[in-house]
């Protein structure tokens, strides 16, 4: 599970209030390849959480990204690729994540998170 | 016979040029919506710049329509993504007989043909039969025929400069089909071929990880073309299993994210007896595709999406379980249960209907599609209990395509196309719902439809006035 993926999820369980942004519990990281594109980068920034990446990126052994995000920046390539490489580039594929509000843990398993609610959580 | 000519014909009122779209014979039903699609993906708007006009014989399922487009360029971009598309002709001449055609491309005006008749551009001219098959001996006539054009070109087979092309449509024996194509002869010059290409790379017999549900590969690359995928496009399957329509899409330039409820199909595979595993990244990894930016053991029925998650995808590409070869699963509450250990815990799951399911699938693609993003997926049918006004509906989405693919005597299943026109609001779109009420169609009825034993008596088919009595597979004893 890349860190776009991460940005997008939240804990569902009933009740819960404030299940974003799940906390990641990295047990194995990858580092994959993935295309350089700055124009999808620059389209997908508006709908991320943004200090949730940081954080996430923080997590997974890639801290540095900035807390504001600037106009200029999305036009700076090397804010891009290190953008890029938080975004698409870090792999969880190994661990879990962690329910902000509950604790409850998701187990993450060869890069496919299980976020199956059970009987008692719906 | 008034001979219908391309090019500079009174009922184009619009700019650029006709040309002559001749497809390949299948998938009948979902051929004009495909170019429709490239079309808008090349960037040329709401088909207002191109055409449609009507075959020679005016016969829907006829593989040679007429279709205006702004150039030579947009032609070849919209052919180079087409799966259904032989290719597009310009159109130099047509007609029923020798005579008619020679007439006929003589009349096309001087000015388009002479730029292509220069001794510096390399030609073939390739003579294909619709219908039956063309000899040598007899291609060879045709080429004599043709001798009457005052080309100039040197000939070379192998990557030539032009590619004319005659097309002899002449379909002495139907088998019974209905009478589409009436005999009938095109000249024109190439412009673009379709991109069949693709097929034999993605072959699914030599796929590594594959399920009974995976998505043939034509069909699949025909809907991402409906979903316009393109690269940088972010796109979503929210019943992945083996991931079939996410290849496509990540093919294509997609970044790609799935979902399925049935873990073992997404991230489990398959173990071979070497111990070699074939799974969802294996595929990726052996086509050479960038992994999806997610796999997601979740359920359709309640989105694992952060509430304030709006219009972040481009596309949601899928084939939603109807139950002929696997059901919908969702899952379900039981606030009493008593989880002892939830690491070892397995979730019960419960039917989903098809109905409900298709209100789950819109709606979540309602609210995560960017304004004029598409949703994509294949509605099951049977022709006995098939009704328009059946399918699904969103404030949000409007009806876009629905092509029929028909599957068996029984049952067909239709791609659904649908775009979003207005930005998603969430009291609204329950309102909506309540409104129509029970999610439940005729078509979740589609197992029994299928499956049902039928008598057949003399080859004719009886049909009883009596209810049929189903087995209740799920139902306890009462």
């Amino acid at each position: 599970m890349k860190l776009l993926t991460h940005n997008m999820l939240s804990c569902h369980i009933k009740g819960v209030q404030n299940g974003f942004p799940f906390k990641i519990d990295p047990v194995k990281v990858q580092e994959v390849d993935a295309d350089y594109d700055p124009d999808f980068l620059r389209h997908i920034f508006p709908r991320l959480e943004w200090k949730a990446l940081c954080e996430a990126a923080a997590t997974m052994g890639a801290p540095g990204l900035p807390e504001e995000v600037t106009e200029e920046m999305l036009q700076d390539d090397e804010f891009l690729r290190s953008f890029h490489h938080a975004l698409l580039e870090l792999v969880l594929e190994e661990g879990a994540l962690i329910c902000p509000e509950t604790g409850r843990q998701f187990p993450v398993h060869k890069g496919v998170p299980n976020l199956l609610l059970n009987e008692d959580e719906n | 016979m008034t001979l219908q000519r391309a090019g500079g014909s009174e009922e184009c009122s619009t700019s650029g040029r006709e040309y002559l779209a001749y497809f390949l014979h299948r998938h009948l039903d979902f051929r004009l919506p495909e170019i429709d699609s490239l079309i808008e993906l090349a960037g040329q708007g709401k088909l207002t710049q191109s055409r449609w006009r009507q075959p020679y014989g005016k016969h829907f399922y006829s593989p040679f329509w007429y279709l205006q487009l702004p150039s030579d360029a947009v032609a070849q971009e919209v052919a180079a993504r087409s799966i259904l598309l032989k290719g597009f002709l310009d159109l130099w001449g047509e007609g029923e007989t020798w005579e008619e055609l020679e007439a006929s491309i003589r009349a096309f005006p001087e000015e388009l043909k002479q730029p292509w008749l220069q001794p510096h551009l390399s030609m073939k001219v390739i003579v294909d039969g619709w219908g039956r098959v063309i000899s040598l001996e007899e291609q060879i006539k045709c080429h004599d025929r043709l001798e009457f054009i005052p080309f100039q070109n040197p000939v070379k087979l192998a990557d030539p400069d032009i590619t004319f092309r005659l097309i002899i449509a002449n379909c002495y024996s139907n088998h019974g089909m209905p009478d589409t194509v009436p005999a009938r002869m095109y000249f024109g010059r190439e412009v673009g071929h379709g991109n069949r290409r693709v097929l034999s790379t993605y072959s699914l017999s030599k796929r590594v990880y594959l399920g009974p549900t995976s998505m043939d590969t034509e069909i699949a690359f025909i809907m991402c073309n409906q979903g316009k995928v393109r690269k940088g496009s972010f796109v979503f399957d929210p019943f992945a299993g083996t991931g079939s329509i996410l290849v496509a899409a990540a093919h294509l330039g997609a970044v790609t994210l799935g979902a399925d409820i049935d873990i073992r199909v997404l991230r489990d595979g398959k173990v071979d007896s070497s111990g070699k595993v074939a799974d969802n990244w294996a595929n990726f990894e052996d086509y050479g595709l960038p992994r999806p930016a997610g796999l997601i053991r979740a359920d359709a029925h309640r989105p694992p999406f952060r509430d304030d998650l709006h219009e972040i995808l481009d596309a949601v590409v899928c084939d939603p379980p109807y139950g002929v070869r696997a059901g919908g699963r969702k899952s379900q509450s039981k606030p009493d249960l008593q989880v002892r250990d939830r690491t070892t815990h397995i979730t019960s799951t419960a039917p989903y209907s098809m109905g409900e399911c298709l209100r789950d699938l819109l709606d979540v693609s309602a609210r995560l599609l960017r304004m004029g993003g598409r949703l994509v997926y294949f509605l099951p049918a049977a022709p006995e209990v098939y009704r328009e006004e059946e399918i699904p509906q969103h404030p949000s989405l409007r009806l876009v395509a629905n092509s029929e693919q028909v599957l068996n005597a029984r049952y067909s299943r239709r791609l659904i196309t649908m775009e979003k026109v207005l930005a998603y609001d969430r009291e609204g779109a329950a309102a909506f719902h309540a409104e129509q009420g029970d999610p439940r169609m005729a078509i979740d009825d589609i197992p029994a439809i299928v499956y049902e034993p039928r008598q057949y008596v003399n080859g004719k088919l009886v049909v009883s006035d009596k209810p049929p009595n189903r087995p209740k597979y799920r139902s306890k004893l009462c």
